[in-house]
């Protein structure tokens, strides 16, 4: 904050404004710059792929949200997105599942949520290190089913799950990616789990000491970040036509710094589903407009990682709001 | 806080002397808006030892704190062998010459005992980056020998038993100065030190003490009068951050020294007490022989419908910890705890001591605070939050508990004291508990709204519901209760009834807690030896 003098003088309350705000302003930002640097950013088509791309992230970060804003990480997203969406494609070559293989996803993904929520709530292990084990664990197996090779399905349903578009010019991995997100918004700030999640991150001690069953609902948050990872892994798979060793390569550094850009704190307690959107716009766009100016990736990645860093300085201090 | 006068003008009566070693002169400090120390003054003597005594919360540990520069000197002055002294870091302290012995030992124990004796200081034992360790264990048994301590300096700290190792950083503090410093006549604070000693090791302690007498000005604080009696030279009373009293050890005696600590006056009326006891309800809590671990050991008693029980106890008897088991917030070895007809978790409420710890959610607003309790009744179909519901249980606590707040939406964190204690109580209020366990209610809360929160207390009772309350606060002990419960060493040494008409004496539940032969304590029990490194 000594960076900006003036930023201080402000008020509290306009402070946090400001602060739940800046997310809106980067993505203005951040399209204007990339609009006045390439012709081919303001494009339907581009806005397509923009949506297409930021489908599988978003998705993956709405699970991933609950496990932060709880006051833990999950490094293991990336990797139950390979193997889910490999064990997905795999399945479905085995038995034509058709759409049903997103529900192989869905529950892969759950119980690999499960494996780390039940070492982390009951072996008392810093969830950084138990989902950091798993995630070598999860990629390693995956690796091995795939046999480091690229494997395609055919499934014109499942595909279409993916690429089609319902409604013209929007992909259906974006619609169903906005349908989970307006449900997951509704899951953070209207029930029961969302409350105990947010109570766990801004005070486990009191929210044990209230007599809240705290061990069950962190198995529960690792189970959803999980479950939502699966279905980011099967649906993934669909769009790109395979699942290869790179599925969800990205994920690790991208849905974190999504999380974070949108302004969910890392300690816990602050944020929430709906601002992670933001994040993954964020991200989304700069990979999409870095692309698009010609950067190469090497390059994107140093960009990226200097904007993550950015996003946190400007949003640390005092909590930024409470949730509603 | 209480009216009270103070007895003496606290002028240090031997300034005509040379310097004395330490001068506080009207030292006063605030944690926030609460006044911990209130102008304080007085004087010790170079090479004499202090006795520094007090109720929990007095404010001796911050006068320690101040010295050894962990607290900042807010107000007045502090003068160090004559000179102006105001030190910013503990390291600071250390190099004029002031050391401090800490509750929990500071030794390590995987590093030999001469590493340990001389930590911090070993960049005197180096040259070109090579430390000499001959020169340094040289050193080292120096010290040893000088406190007449019998340990191999080349063994780890951790071979040795816990009184072994306390000896030795009380030397450390006494004698490291000197003999590796040079700083002549160094001054030693000592914080508790015998509170986790057995009988014969608390003789050795007194021992080396009476060697090291000379050697440096020491500074110690202690809950057992006799003891501070033996050794010390004078003795300065606090009591509510102010200091009562400095007298020479062999003008007072241990009755004076009691009601110096604690005599104060407060009405009957303040607790809103009833003139007729609730303690003829059905009970609604029994404990039956419950222990746990290195906290408290077979203790049995029961509370009824409509009464208080409150207990006492010094800082580590374990009635914490006993509050936690009753609450259900902590396990049990053994024993058993029975709420009458109802299940353990939504009949018991616990108002935890820490308040921002513990009790309350700062960054959340006053209606979720109050909804963490109520998950059950403010789930509604399919696990969406009553957030409505939420909100009315929240409005009615305000305007019956009396919450200054602007509403609902209002965030803890900008609430005083004693109304982020109303919000805690109220999150249990709101579903009629049979039992409530308090711990220390009224810490940290303003005269006011500690009347209110008695009131409060005193409401749910007359409701019918049954209070443990764990106070360090004597007054409010004896006042609020209806029956008084003294806790020593893990172990119920006690029991009174406190009914308005004939409230205990403050020395005796003093002489009780600390274990004192006084005549009225029914049965003394055998020194419990805690086990080490006990959860303070």
């Amino acid at each position: 904050m000594t960076a900006v003098p003036a930023f201080r003088d402000l008020s509290p309350r306009l402070r946090a404004h400001a602060r739940a705000w800046l997310p809106v302003a980067v993505v203005v930002l951040l399209a204007g710059a990339f609009g006045v640097g390439s012709d081919a950013f303001f494009t339907l088509r581009n806005a397509t792929a923009i949506a297409a791309q930021a489908s599988t992230l978003l998705i993956a970060c709405l699970g991933a949200t609950f496990v932060i804003v709880m006051g833990s990480i999950d490094l293991s997203i990336g990797a139950t997105v390979l193997l889910t969406g490999a064990v997905s494609v795999l399945a479905l070559n085995a038995f034509g599942l058709g759409v049903g293989a997103v529900a192989v996803g869905l529950g892969l993904g759950a119980a690999l949520g499960l494996v780390n929520g039940l070492v982390f709530a009951f072996g008392r292990i810093p969830s950084f290190v138990v989902t950091l084990g798993t995630m070598s664990v999860f990629s390693g197996v995956a690796l091995r089913l795939l046999d480091g090779r690229a494997v395609s399905y055919r499934s014109p349903a499942f595909e279409a799950l993916a690429i089609g578009q319902w409604i013209p010019r929007l992909p259906n991995i974006a619609l169903i990616a906005l349908a989970l997100w307006a449900a997951f918004v509704v899951v953070a700030n209207h029930t029961r789990f969302g409350r105990i999640v947010f109570a766990i991150g801004a005070g486990e001690d009191v929210a044990r000491i209230a007599g809240l069953p705290v061990r069950r609902y962190k198995v529960y948050a690792f189970v959803v970040s999980g479950a939502l990872a699966g279905v980011a892994g099967a649906l993934a798979a669909a769009r790109l036509g395979a699942a290869g060793p790179t599925l969800g390569g990205d994920l690790l550094l991208n849905s974190l710094g999504a999380i974070v850009i949108g302004g969910t704190s890392l300690s816990g307690g602050v944020g929430g589903v709906h601002r992670t959107l933001l994040g993954v716009l964020i991200i989304a766009i700069l990979d999409d407009g870095l692309n698009l100016l010609g950067t190469d990736p090497y390059t994107q990645l140093v960009v990226k990682g200097i904007v993550i860093i950015l996003a946190v300085l400007a949003g640390r201090g005092e909590a930024v709001e409470t949730p509603k | 806080m209480s009216g009270l006068e103070r007895l003496t003008g606290g002028r240090p009566d031997e300034a005509a002397r040379p310097a004395p070693a330490i001068e506080f002169r009207s030292v006063s400090h605030r944690y926030g808006r609460i006044p911990v120390l209130a102008d304080v003054a007085f004087a010790v003597a170079a090479g004499s030892v202090a006795g520094l005594i007090g109720e929990n919360g007095a404010g001796k540990t911050t006068l320690f704190n101040i010295l050894s520069g962990l607290a900042p000197l807010q107000s007045g002055a502090l003068r160090l062998r004559g000179a102006a002294f105001a030190p910013r870091s503990y390291r600071e302290a250390v190099e004029a010459g002031v050391s401090r012995v800490f509750q929990e030992q500071a030794l390590i124990p995987a590093l030999p005992v001469y590493e340990n004796l001389l930590i911090g200081q070993e960049h005197r034992f180096e040259r070109a980056g090579f430390r000499n360790r001959r020169a340094m264990i040289a050193r080292a048994e120096a010290i040893a020998h000088e406190a007449e301590i019998d340990v191999d300096v080349r063994r780890p700290a951790g071979d040795y038993p816990f009184s072994v190792r306390q000896a030795l950083e009380i030397a450390r503090a006494c004698l490291a100065p000197s003999l590796v410093l040079g700083i002549e006549n160094p001054i030693v604070l000592l914080d508790e030190p015998t509170s986790a000693l057995s009988v014969d090791e608390e003789a050795a302690f007194f021992r080396l003490l009476g060697r090291l007498k000379g050697r440096a000005t020491l500074v110690f604080v202690s809950h057992r009068l006799n003891e501070v009696l033996k050794i010390a030279d004078r003795v300065h009373v606090l009591k509510d951050g102010r200091l009562t009293a400095s007298r020479r050890a062999g003008e007072v005696d241990e009755s004076e020294l009691h009601r110096l600590m604690v005599g104060r006056e407060r009405g009957v009326a303040y607790y809103r007490q009833r003139t007729r006891v609730g303690a003829d309800g059905a009970p609604v809590l029994a404990v039956r022989k419950v222990s746990r671990a290195g906290a408290f050991r077979e203790v049995s008693f029961s509370v009824g419908a409509g009464e208080i029980v409150g207990v006492g106890g010094l800082l580590r008897s374990g009635k914490s910890r006993l509050g936690r088991a009753v609450a259900g917030v902590e396990a049990i070895d053994g024993g058993a705890v029975e709420i009458a007809g109802a299940a353990r978790r939504s009949a018991v409420a616990y108002v935890p001591s820490e308040r921002t710890r513990e009790g309350v959610i700062g960054a959340f607003d006053i209606a979720r605070n109050i909804g963490l309790g109520n998950a059950g009744r403010l789930t509604g179909r399919l696990g969406f939050w009553r957030a409505r519901r939420e909100t009315a249980l929240a409005e009615e606590a305000i305007r019956t508990l009396d919450i200054r707040a602007s509403g609902p939406a209002q965030r803890v964190a900008t609430l005083s004291g004693g109304n982020q204690q109303k919000v805690v109580i109220a999150r249990w209020a709101v579903r009629k508990p049979r039992l409530l366990v308090v711990d220390n209610p009224t810490r940290g809360v303003d005269a006011g709204a500690r009347a209110e929160i008695y009131a409060i207390l005193r409401r749910l009772t007359d409701q019918g519901a049954g209070v443990l309350m764990i106070s360090d606060d004597l007054p409010e002990l004896i006042g609020l209760s209806d029956r008084v419960l003294v806790m020593r060493e893990g172990r119920l040494v006690a029991e009174r009834a406190a009914p308005v008409e004939r409230k205990p004496q403050e020395e005796d539940l003093v002489a009780l807690m600390i274990g004192l032969p006084a005549a009225d304590a029914p049965h003394r029990e055998p020194r419990l030896q805690p086990a080490e490194g006990m959860a303070p």
